[in-house]
């Protein structure tokens, strides 16, 4: 760390006009896609709007749900895998990152044979009359799938940074456990808590493969920004959904700034060297 | 204390995305709606016929041969060609070395999308007139396109048939699961003519039909394969797809015919695409117009062209 950056001129030609090269390659599209978006909100039709609208309702809604249920669920396997030690946690540890790299085309498959009709617990939940496909519950199940290792993750790093010492004299002093972890553990791990709710309300917002596999496509049902995207495109409305793409390319660079502001990159390369 | 302050400036730049979605999102009252249910058009007497058809050719074409040399021909074709094609692939490599045929199967409305935006093709096989019409306006199409082949429409259930639908009226029933193509998806456009065929008063299936149908559907589909997918999963209760569709799908669903009176004519024209291969394009137009084509396609459930 004590080692410092080497000045612009210290990189040959070569090295800046590959980087030069990639940083274009970046850019262009997205600058393409907002000079063609100003052009495309003078040609929205009233029901392109409304496919919109509700595109974004249903992408709040449903993605306001899934973060409680991560931050809720997610807040505890974390603290879990920060602080555990027993048999099975490099398991355990695999496995939460496993949805990370997975494909989200596969993890849809794999929800609807868990959740699906026939599926391995769906048929016995059928059996209840309970019937989760082409329903906003799928929606929020995919994107708690795909989204919620990303929480646990950084979440886990920022449990991780907490000095165990200010626990320990704070245990010493007599606070109970619940106490210690209220005052001290929480809101010293906040930054990471923070950070990878940003990062998992991002994925969670960008969902789309195994949305559209597990819970199908209705507006204003199951017809997230990203399915709405998809099938504006394919109906030949390329208005709004290049509108639809401009207004969630916007929203993912409020979640980078923010996400840098809470040092959550920072946080995250700390945390990853460190376990 | 640089973290706090940090997260605080976060937790504000998040907030404001937040808000300008809070901003866009629509009011509650406009969700749930499909779309393409206006209702207007032919009575069931009258005709359930598809669409006024450009040029109907299979008599007069000829057989055209292939290429000695052979060649690469790239078709986007219909998502319902995809057996009937795949296995004409089959028989045409077999008999024309050298020949490699590609297909991209998609709803036809992606398909035109695609080549819009770039993508390159030889020939264009459409599930509907519209969106071959689409292709010609946007200046894809090469030549006059030509009708060559027709399907119907059939409603598919699950084998064990859970929502216990046994006819055509029975897609009201409260709560049956339904899926749909998108209304711009050809099968989607032809399943609303025909449940508005249904909804008509001389059809006697009652005179909310068409909104209790609306009320049902649960998912609009890319395309007539994902429409099928849905219900051979047994996610769905019902689903509207073609008779050809229905021909492939195996044990895993059952058939439902809607009858002629409230079904649809779906015809399928073909063209070559600007900048293809002219020869190749006409040759295998020309062999699915001639009658070795129409019999591999005959086999697959689809019908000749009226």
């Amino acid at each position: 760390m004590a080692r410092r950056d080497l000045g612009a001129n210290r990189f040959g030609p070569a090295v800046w006009a590959a980087a030069t090269l990639l940083v274009l390659f970046l850019a262009v599209p997205l600058a393409a896609m907002v000079i063609r978006a100003a052009a495309a909100s003078r040609g929205l039709t009233a029901a392109g709007l409304d496919t919109l609208r509700q595109a974004i309702t249903l992408s709040l809604v449903t993605t306001a749900i899934a973060m409680v249920v991560i931050v809720l669920l997610g807040t505890p396997l974390a603290y879990i895998l920060a602080r555990g030690s027993f048999p099975g946690r490099q398991v355990l540890d695999s496995l939460v990152d496993l949805p990370i790299v997975l494909p989200p085309a596969v993890a849809g498959i794999a929800l609807l044979m868990a959740f699906g009709r026939r599926g391995v617990v769906g048929q016995w939940l059928a059996e209840w009359g309970i019937t989760i496909g082409f329903s906003p519950a799928a929606v929020i199940m995919a994107q708690v799938f795909i989204a919620a290792p990303f929480f646990v993750r950084a979440a886990q790093s920022g449990f991780a940074r907490v000095d165990r010492d200010l626990e320990d004299a704070a245990a010493d002093l007599g606070a109970s456990p619940v106490r210690v972890f209220t005052t001290i553990t929480l809101p010293l791990a906040l930054p990471g808590l923070a950070a990878g709710a940003v990062l998992a309300w991002a994925r969670a917002l960008g969902e789309f493969g195994a949305t559209i596999m597990f819970a199908g496509n209705f507006p204003g049902i199951t017809q997230t920004m990203p399915l709405a995207i998809y099938a504006r495109y394919g109906a030949g409305d390329l208005q709004a959904a290049l509108l639809m793409s401009f207004v969630l390319l916007v929203v993912s660079l409020l979640i980078l700034v923010g996400f840098r502001l809470t040092g959550g990159d920072r946080q995250e390369g700390g945390g990853r060297s460190s376990r | 204390m640089r973290t706090s302050r940090g997260a605080r400036g976060a937790v504000m730049v998040v907030l404001l995305g937040l808000g300008l979605l809070l901003g866009l999102a629509g009011p509650p009252g406009a969700l749930a709606q499909g779309t393409g249910w206006a209702c207007a058009g032919p009575e069931p007497a009258t005709a359930p016929e598809g669409e006024a058809s450009p040029e109907t050719a299979a008599a007069t074409a000829g057989p055209i041969a292939f290429p000695a040399e052979g060649g690469e021909l790239t078709v986007f074709a219909a998502a319902s060609l995809t057996d009937a094609f795949t296995a004409i692939e089959v028989d045409l490599e077999a008999a024309n070395p050298g020949l490699k045929i590609t297909y991209n199967f998609a709803g036809s409305q992606t398909l035109v999308t695609q080549m819009t935006e770039g993508a390159t093709a030889d020939v264009f096989a459409s599930a509907n007139l519209a969106q071959m019409m689409a292709a010609v306006e946007a200046g894809l199409i090469a030549g006059e396109p030509e009708m060559f082949v027709s399907n119907r429409l059939a409603i598919v259930v699950p084998s064990d048939n859970p929502a216990g639908l046994t006819s055509a009226a029975g897609l009201a029933t409260d709560g049956l699961r339904l899926v749909l193509a998108q209304a711009e998806v050809p099968v989607g456009v032809y399943a609303r003519q025909a449940i508005c065929l249904m909804g008509h008063d001389s059809a006697g299936y009652g005179e909310d039909f068409v909104a209790r149908v609306a009320a049902n559907v649960v998912s609009e589909e890319d395309d007539v394969r994902e429409v099928l997918t849905k219900v051979q999963l047994g996610e769905a209760d019902a689903g509207i797809v073609y008779v050809s569709d229905a021909a492939v799908a195996g044990d895993a669903v059952r058939l439902i015919e809607i009858p002629d009176l409230v079904n649809v004519l779906a015809t399928y024209p073909i063209a070559p695409v600007v900048g293809g291969d002219p020869g190749l394009s006409a040759a295998f137009i020309g062999y699915l117009l001639g009658r070795d084509g129409q019999d591999t396609l005959a086999a697959y459930g689809f019908g000749p062209v009226p």
